[in-house]
């Protein structure tokens, strides 16, 4: 999957989990740059990402998710496997 | 283990130790390290800018940043009072707080004083960049009448509760804490993941700095059960305190965790599942497991619980004991008509002893209805939670007043419906159950922590083991339960959630 498809997915499930229907994104944005990313709607993000893509992150995959950059690499490498 | 120059004054013991240990780090935060030294030396300078000031109720901004420990040390160091202003409260609970506590003087970062609407009209201090870079050793602290710091808790009807700690209760607290039989020196890595407005981080903050050890700190914008468990991983913590519902986050993943070096794990703040922790164990071996209970009214822990993980652990409806009480306090649980009962009887818990608050701040009214003053002078403050005493002396925790509700006359115990149907799942979720108001009828209702499609199979399950008026109504799900500041389980949202869905439901 192109880095493009996946932010856009990203985007989606993150303003649905935030309910931020205008928030945008960047391979840059932390959690700590978006209002309501916190513990719980980590989990829920995680959740609907596993979903969506239909992978599994172990814990340690999480932790070292610093960005959207991360996620969006991670889920790459895991889709083309 | 208590330090060799243990005086039993918190803040003399902390000076001591800034002077002994004053290249080792004292706080890793973000991944940066700062030595007893640079904090001493941060301390000091804020020292000398706060004893210029008339003020002394002084409102701190927090951050997860060094200046902000400083700066609580320095107002405690001076005599002077602090409380908590936190970024993330709606503007109108700062704007209470800063007039109900008399805030005079706000320390706070320049740029974020700058755009902040409450901060304006009152002196404000930019704690960034003030850095002398001239050490000199902190002299002891003057006794001071003024309270140390003053917590801000929910009241019932919405306006926040001042609750006033002063230095004899935190200096009774630190001596009865020290003596709860850690092994701990100044060679501990130690967690501090609690928001600053929460009475937690006052022990989370202090205790460690009268030791020398490492404090290793979690912000309020971390996403806190990753930030927590990434450097308890990473940085091979040897002590942590925790909520257990950050415990129930983590759970899917507890086949993966492992922290050999943990030495000692703390639940507070809320009541702790035994399954959860049971659990737990497989990842934490060596650590020693503590349930540490108190209102904060009794500064920050009154009674403790070393839970067992070898034998048998006390429990009520799967709730861990919290023990027996701090030394110097008193316990006596009340029933209902208003007069102690014995053994294995379940009342309120009310304590007494030299770590219970004066009154809230302010607040002559609260006060009274909290705070009980016998014949023989003695104070007790209701906390509102429903224990009992076993055989040996433990208090056995069964809830809290308030969710003991009567249904259709009879009195229910919330915890045991919940804690029924936790079963169901093999004590893999998380469940809530609460009474709600529909059309003037209260009403049982259950939250599930999971998606989830056989309510019918959960309702068969408690219908074989709980008599039909504690049956819920209705089942819900939510994949997570929020949480509040506090890191507890936020049973309000849970309701509102609930309120919510019944009202969608009905107007489709």
């Amino acid at each position: 999957m192109e880095t493009n498809e996946i932010l856009n997915d990203l985007t989606a499930i993150l303003r649905e989990v935030v309910k931020n229907p205008a928030l945008t994104i960047t391979l840059e944005t932390k959690a700590s740059d978006v209002d309501g990313w916190d513990s719980l709607t980590n989990m829920l993000l995680i959740n609907q990402i596993e979903k969506k893509f239909e992978v599994r992150f172990n814990f340690r995959e999480i932790a070292h998710l610093a960005n959207v950059g991360d996620m969006c690499r991670s889920i790459q490498v895991k889709t083309n496997k | 283990m208590k330090s060799d120059y243990f005086s039993g004054d918190v803040l003399a013991d902390i000076i001591s130790a800034m002077k002994e240990f004053e290249n080792r780090n004292a706080f890793v935060i973000n991944d940066t390290p700062y030595t007893y030294r640079y904090f001493s030396n941060l301390v000091n300078d804020f020292v000398h800018a706060l004893q210029k000031e008339p003020a002394n109720i002084i409102g701190i901004i927090t951050e997860d940043r060094i200046e902000v420990y400083a700066a609580i040390l320095a107002v405690l160091l001076t005599g002077k009072t602090y409380v908590i202003l936190h970024p993330a409260f709606p503007n109108d609970r700062n704007l209470t707080i800063i007039k109900e506590a008399g805030i005079e003087l706000i320390l706070g970062n320049k740029a974020f004083i700058a755009t902040t609407s409450w901060c304006k009209g009152i002196k404000c201090m930019n704690f960034i960049g003030r850095l002398s870079g001239n050490w000199t050793p902190i002299d002891c602290p003057a006794d001071s009448r003024n309270p140390a710091y003053i917590i801000f808790t929910s009241g019932s009807t919405g306006k926040p509760k001042g609750v006033p700690i002063s230095r004899s209760n935190l200096n009774v607290f630190y001596k009865a804490y020290s003596g709860l039989g850690w092994s701990l020196d100044c060679n501990d890595r130690m967690l501090q993941m609690f928001e600053l407005t929460f009475d937690v981080s006052v022990v989370s903050l202090l205790y460690p700095l009268t030791l020398g050890a490492c404090i290793y700190t979690v912000g309020y914008k971390d996403v806190k059960y990753i930030k927590v468990f990434d450097i308890l991983d990473r940085y091979e913590l040897t002590f942590a305190a925790v909520p257990p519902s950050l415990l129930q986050l983590v759970s899917p993943y507890f086949d993966e965790i492992s922290l050999p070096s943990l030495k000692y794990l703390v639940v507070t703040a809320e009541a702790s599942p035994v399954e959860l922790l049971t659990k737990f164990h497989s990842c934490a071996p060596q650590a020693t497991f503590f349930n540490l209970y108190g209102p904060t009214e009794g500064t920050i822990y009154c009674t403790s619980y070393h839970i067992p993980m070898q034998g048998t652990i006390k429990q009520h409806n799967g709730m861990i004991a919290i023990g027996k009480p701090f030394q110097d306090m008193e316990s006596k649980i009340i029933g209902d008509d208003g007069f102690p009962v014995g053994c294995n009887r379940q009342g309120e818990l009310w304590i007494s002893g030299p770590q219970v608050m004066n009154g809230y701040w302010h607040d002559k009214k609260k006060t009274d209805a909290a705070i009980i003053k016998e014949a023989d002078g003695k104070i007790f403050y209701k906390t509102g939670d429903i224990c009992y005493y076993d055989s040996d002396g433990d208090l056995i925790y069964c809830g809290r007043k308030d969710s003991q509700v009567k249904i259709q006359g009879f009195r229910v115990e919330l915890s045991e419906i919940e804690h029924v149907a936790r079963q169901y799942f093999a004590s893999k979720c998380n469940t809530v159950a609460l009474v709600t108001t529909i059309e003037g009828n209260q009403e049982l209702m259950l939250a599930i922590e999971q998606e989830f499609n056989d309510i019918t199979g959960l309702k068969n399950h408690l219908k074989e083991k709980l008599p039909s008026y504690m049956i819920p109504k209705q089942i819900f799900c939510i994949p997570c339960f929020p949480l509040n500041t506090n890191n507890k389980t936020d049973r309000k949202a849970i309701a509102q959630m609930i309120e919510n869905k019944i009202k969608d439901n009905g107007n489709k």
